[in-house]
């Protein structure tokens, strides 16, 4: 089929579309008003992902988000490297470290399982897991996903592989509420999560 | 529960209805096509949010209008009710509850119950399971509203699964079956919770079942309802395991709480194929009415009943029966073929030419 605009403009609908929650009609509607918009506007956004795609990477370690190749806590030395906190999403350790109960060391996921949205484990940052678990003398690992369907999916796949491996893993406590995202909890109840969490045996 | 006056403004044949209802028993006459059942849908619409005919919520709205308004006013627990609500072709429908706007629409479910028997529900026994397992699923919302939340978590287990197996292509490799075991193991413990559920809420529908079916069947005879679910003699997590092969094949999940059933039975023979259909309308009925009954009891208060065209395929004497054993509360109840002999309603409505006038 060939398109009713011109190539510029298709493209990037194109490119709109293919980002997280955007559909078809929404990349059109977004695609009109940069088209629309003083050209100083639209530069703006294309600087600011131009920089923050140049300056600001995934820590090579975590996976958390990182200027240049290591994060702030990853680098931070004072912090307990046996034990870390597994999470979904870089968000998620903004979550945790509001509570100021953690003072270990964190590792993102990028993601849960759901095989509806073709996510399986080995989209996740798991291999990476179990080789820093390999190196850095883990003794416990905390299971810090969301308390909804496909976090305690993951949770429960993470605990079953790394029974053996780590002498300790632990899950947050439920009193979360149930179905929703660990970055929506307020600091208090996800404190005490943390500070309640159970072994788990899988 | 009791709803005392309902408004009607642009909901399908009604420019504008007010509607008064008695206490116990109202009835609404009217030939076919006059629009009864109308009435009934849209009361039924503030209980459940849909329309019991399964037609979509637009299609309520008046022909040429932009907008329903239903409002209804009563008593829930002691108390004034006033339910306002205004159904639009898009965007959100706004329910305003003693007024003040809800948030959510959804926050409206449960404020209003209702048990409705409509025609169609001949289906409950000649139909699929489906629908008997959906008879089951909603009696236990009504009685346990948190049962909700697990019936949407079992869905999306399974459709969570059933992505997975389908992404197999019909062959599991090793590390998609470790994450199968996952799966199978939320399903095991969510599933596992619904199916017991469902079956301790038939043991209690199965006295209340053969009761009513004795007092609206033409021949009284034994009644029978066995929940069946072919995964129950080796329990949900063997029962995954032995059917793993096949669900992989086939790409879906072949066993568990979505498969199960309800096993009616007349007589000892199953009712779906080897009862008349006087006789499956009959246990239809009772089941509406046994579900009725248990939700009276659990929540200590009577939904409010809405038998549509509940009289076609009664003979006098069970339409009868039936009224003189109509349980406790408020019921509403359309027909086309007047009333039975002994019929004495606290209030009689003739519904003709899109208006509602008192009998
Ligand atoms: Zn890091």
């Amino acid at each position: 089929m060939t398109s009713v605009y011109a190539k510029p403009v298709q493209e990037l609908i194109d490119e709109l579309g293919r980002l997280p929650g955007v559909g078809p009609k929404s990349a059109q509607r977004i695609a009109f008003h940069l088209l629309k918009v003083e050209k100083g506007d639209a530069l703006r956004l294309a600087t600011a992902i131009i920089e923050a795609k140049d300056r600001v990477t995934f820590c090579q370690r975590c996976f958390n988000i990182a200027e240049g190749g290591m994060c702030a806590l990853c680098a931070d030395d004072r912090r307990d490297p046996t034990i870390l906190c597994v999470v979904e999403e870089p968000r998620d350790i903004v979550a945790v470290e509001k509570t100021q109960e953690y003072q270990g060391r964190y590792h993102v996921l990028q993601g849960a399982i759901s095989p509806i949205d073709g996510v399986g484990p080995e989209q996740l940052r798991i291999r990476e897991l179990l080789a820093r678990i390999d190196g850095e003398s883990v003794q416990e690992v905390i299971l810090c996903t969301n308390p909804n369907l496909e976090g305690e999916a993951t949770a429960m796949y993470l605990s079953r592989l790394l029974r053996g491996l780590v002498p300790k893993v632990t899950r947050i406590a439920s009193g979360l509420p149930v179905g929703g995202d660990l970055e929506y909890a307020d600091e208090l109840t996800l404190g005490r999560a943390l500070e309640g969490r159970r072994e788990v045996d899988g | 529960m009791r709803l005392d006056r309902v408004w009607l403004q642009d909901v399908r044949s009604y420019a504008t209805a007010d509607i008064e209802l008695s206490p116990r028993l109202t009835v609404l006459l009217g030939d076919n096509g006059e629009g009864k059942t109308n009435v009934l849908e849209a009361i039924g619409w503030l209980a459940t949010l849909a329309s019991f005919r399964g037609a979509p919520t637009e299609s309520m709205i008046r022909q040429g209008a932009n907008s329903a308004i239903i409002r209804a006013e009563g008593e829930r627990e002691g108390r004034a009710l006033l339910i306002e609500t205004e159904l639009v072709f898009s965007g959100r429908n706004r329910v305003l509850l003693n007024r003040q706007p809800l948030k959510r629409a959804r926050d409206l479910l449960g404020v209003l119950r209702v048990t409705v028997f409509a025609p169609d529900d001949l289906d409950l026994v000649k139909g699929g399971p489906a629908g008997r397992r959906r008879y089951l699923d909603e009696a236990l919302v009504a009685s346990h509203p948190r049962y909700d939340a697990l019936q949407s978590e079992v869905d999306k287990v399974l459709k969570q699964r059933n992505a997975l197996l389908k992404g197999a292509q019909g062959r599991l490799q090793e590390e998609a079956a470790f994450t199968l075991d996952v799966w199978d193991a939320k399903l095991v413990e969510s599933g596992g919770r619904l199916a017991e559920a469902r079956q301790h809420l038939l043991d209690r529908l199965h006295p209340l079942l053969a009761q009513t079916y004795d007092a609206v069947a033409n021949r009284p005879a034994e009644v029978t309802a066995r929940y069946v679910a072919d995964w129950a003699d080796a329990g949900l997590a063997q029962a995954l395991v032995t059917s793993r092969r096949d669900d992989v094949r086939r790409g879906v999940s072949t066993t568990g709480p979505h498969r199960d059933d309800i096993d009616l039975r007349i007589g000892g023979l199953p009712a779906r194929t080897h009862a008349s259909q006087g006789e499956q309308r009959s246990l239809a009925l009772a089941l509406r009415l046994a579900a009725h009954h248990v939700i009276t009891d659990v929540t200590g208060s009577a939904p409010v009943l809405l038998l549509d065209d509940v009289f076609s395929e009664l003979d006098p004497d069970r339409s009868d029966a039936l009224l003189e054993n109509l349980p406790v509360g408020q019921t509403l109840l359309t027909s086309a073929s007047g009333l039975p002999p002994k019929a004495t309603p606290d209030r009689i409505l003739i519904v003709r030419d899109g208006r509602i006038t008192l009998g």
